[in-house]
């Protein structure tokens, strides 16, 4: 009677878990999977040959050396900026820290059209510093150095947002013991610290660098959209778009997606390559990937 | 290395963590500092460190200032309750931190750093472990790891915070054992902090009672635990039971038992602390009589629960007698005996009120 209760208890648990893991398995499908495959199926829709041309195109290139240039500023500058902030803020007490946490938060609070506006009235012509950088025949808005500017602002969070809880759960018990092992302050973070937050230094930057990649809003406001100079993929994207150039706009966005598959094959590869990193995601491998809300 | 403290205070906002605290620390000594938590022992370990600057007063290593000395400069091995292994780092690596991060000037040879750590890893009985991982590690396994880690840059003094707080009875017992044989071997200075007193009278040379960020009492454990100066240095080393003072005609009382004269100023209101080792169990027509209301067999020894003749009876004094006393004399549940007290000490506002007093045969007799 209790054998065949539990055997009856232990069916209605896998049905459930059956259930649970369809309905996860087709919300996947419908809302990640799919999209993403119908981005290549509109892409290769007229052929291979259209495909091919419209990748090759001048100002697709553009495009894309652009946005490659801006994420490779941007994210380095993110990650120093990242983990001094973290550093900081989660290893030492000081006056301002709430300000300094609040403000880290700023750019995920202001829409990214804000954000762009705020950099056209800092450096625009009318700007606080026009008269100044029409002097010295330094152009920020509208090039390429307003587009960085206007990334960094709207990526500024990521790296530090993801290292703040990391280490502050992993205490400053490390720090010290190096410390009091005769390590400098130099030797202690890189050998120490370094090595206990790289996983959720890595998910940051990966964040990081696709939201660089994919910022539409404030780089759309600063860039003034001059086709083969300012023009990243997002923004190449959307004019091919309202052109009704399908095929070449999602041509451009495939490219876009690859760049992010790219980005995750690459993590994925370093996690196999290094076993003990592995294990170090398995031991405390959920808090580091807290992800941000 | 002798360590010295003078007069030092540290305050966090308005908590005062630790205050006006004098301790000589003589070079090869062994000193528990022992206190509940809050009351600053933690504090005045990471002062000793380095790894907080006092508010006020000195700290001297062989006599010389060490106050604002850098941790690195202070040439002591700091050994956390959590271990603080370096968990992407293989057990070598870990022990061999302290020398590789030397300036090349002072960094042994590789070679030479190998064999040290591996003598290192063969005195804490883990010479087979150099290629593990910490998470593949025991508890007790880590902290000797972690000890091993501060030994390898020839501390002159070594500072244990909780070292075996983290680890279950069985392995503490054994590890508090090796680190005093340890001790005795190397002769490096040791301090280390607890809240468990047991571990700090087995282990220390030196017991120094913490309250409130004050040393309350500090001296060989033996005379700690017999001679408290304080009501709360006698309850926090070992059980207590409690009894108030009864004052008639001139004469002090515990219940019906007369502990001599009066003492002139304030007697009402001070108590006396009895351990429980201290109670004297005989026939009921002897001494305080009292009912049997728990046997609690406990190894070698019995503890029993008595309620006193006019004590409330949710407030049983507890008497701990022999395994042998006990299996000679079968006391049960519900037995009428009688209390007497073989020794207590008594406290008036807190503070020792004279010498502590044994009983003599007379004062049985009221």
């Amino acid at each position: 009677m209790a054998a065949a209760d539990a055997r009856g208890r232990g069916g209605r648990f896998a049905a459930g878990r059956l259930l649970l893991i369809t309905a996860a398995l087709a919300f996947l499908t419908l809302f990640l999977a799919l999209p993403l495959l119908a981005v290549f199926v509109q892409a290769l829709a007229k052929g291979v040959t259209a495909y091919v041309a419209a990748v090759s195109d001048p100002m697709a290139w553009a495009a894309v050396k652009l946005t490659l240039l801006v994420a490779a500023v941007s994210v380095p500058c993110n990650l120093v900026f990242g983990v001094a902030a973290a550093w900081a803020i989660a290893k030492f007490d000081f006056r301002g820290k709430s300000a300094l946490i609040t403000l880290i938060d700023l750019p995920f609070a202001v829409s990214p059209v804000i954000a762009g506006l705020i950099f056209i009235l800092i450096f625009g012509t009318r700007g606080w510093f026009g008269g100044f950088l029409r002097v010295h025949h330094i152009r920020v808005v509208f090039a390429v150095p307003g587009i960085v500017l206007a990334t960094i602002f709207v990526t500024f969070p990521f790296i530090a947002r993801e290292l703040i809880p990391v280490m502050q759960s992993q205490g400053k018990d490390d720090e010290e013991t190096a410390l009091s092992l005769g390590a400098t302050g130099w030797q202690t973070f890189w050998r120490v610290t370094l090595p206990n937050i790289r996983w959720g230094l890595m998910y940051g930057v990966l964040l990081c660098n696709a939201r660089a990649m994919g910022e539409f809003g404030a780089v759309s406001v600063v860039s003034g959209h001059i086709r083969g100079l300012t023009n990243t993929m997002p923004l190449h994207v959307e004019i091919l778009y309202n052109e009704y150039n399908y095929t070449a706009a999602f041509a451009v966005a495939s490219l876009l997606a690859l760049l992010a598959l790219l980005t995750l094959a690459g993590k994925s590869f370093l996690e196999w390559r290094q076993p003990e990193l592995r294990h170090a995601r398995a031991q405390g491998g959920d808090r580091a990937r807290r992800k941000y809300p | 290395m002798s360590i010295a403290l003078r007069g030092i205070g540290k305050q966090f906002g308005e908590f005062a963590a630790v205050e006006n605290i004098d301790l000589d620390v003589p070079t090869g000594a062994l000193i528990a500092l022992l206190g509940p938590s809050g009351c600053g022992k933690t504090t005045l370990l990471r002062i000793i460190a380095g790894l907080e600057t006092p508010d006020e007063g000195q700290v001297l290593f062989d006599g010389r200032d060490a106050t604002l000395w850098p941790i690195r400069d202070r040439n002591v091995g700091f050994v956390f309750q959590h271990y603080a292994l370096f968990r992407h780092m293989s057990v070598f690596e870990n022990v061999a931190f302290g020398l590789k991060v030397k300036p090349r000037r002072e960094r042994p040879a590789a070679a030479d750093i190998r064999r040290k750590v591996q003598s290192l890893l063969e005195l804490v009985q883990l010479g087979w472990a150099g290629d593990r991982y910490p998470a593949q590690l025991s508890g007790g396994q880590r902290q000797r790891v972690a000890l091993a880690r501060a030994l390898a840059v020839d501390p002159a003094v070594l500072l244990l915070d909780e070292p075996f707080g983290a680890l279950d009875s069985q392995v503490r017992h054994e590890l508090r054992r090796w680190l005093r044989r340890l001790h005795d071997e190397l002769h490096f200075t040791s301090i280390f902090v607890t809240h468990d007193q047991q571990e700090a009278i087995e282990v220390a040379d030196t017991i120094v009672v913490l309250n409130r960020g004050r040393i309350e009492q500090s001296g060989v454990p033996g005379e700690v635990y017999d001679l408290p100066r304080s009501a709360f240095v006698h309850r926090f080393l070992g059980q207590v039971n409690e009894l108030p003072v009864m004052v008639r005609d001139g004469r002090a009382y515990l219940g019906p038992i007369d502990i001599g004269a009066a003492p002139a100023a304030g007697a009402a209101n001070s108590i006396a602390l009895i351990r429980p080792h201290e109670i004297e169990i005989g026939p009921e027509t002897a001494g305080w009589p009292a009912t049997v209301i728990a046997v609690r067999v406990i190894g070698p020894i019995v503890r029993l629960e008595l309620c006193a003749e006019g004590r409330p009876a949710n407030e049983p004094l507890e008497a701990e007698i022999s395994r042998e006393r006990y299996e000679a004399e079968r006391f049960s549940t519900g037995q009428k005996v009688g209390l007497r007290f073989r020794r207590w000490q008594l406290y008036q506002g807190g503070e020792a009120a004279g010498a502590s007093l044994a009983a003599s045969p007379k004062s049985l007799d009221g």
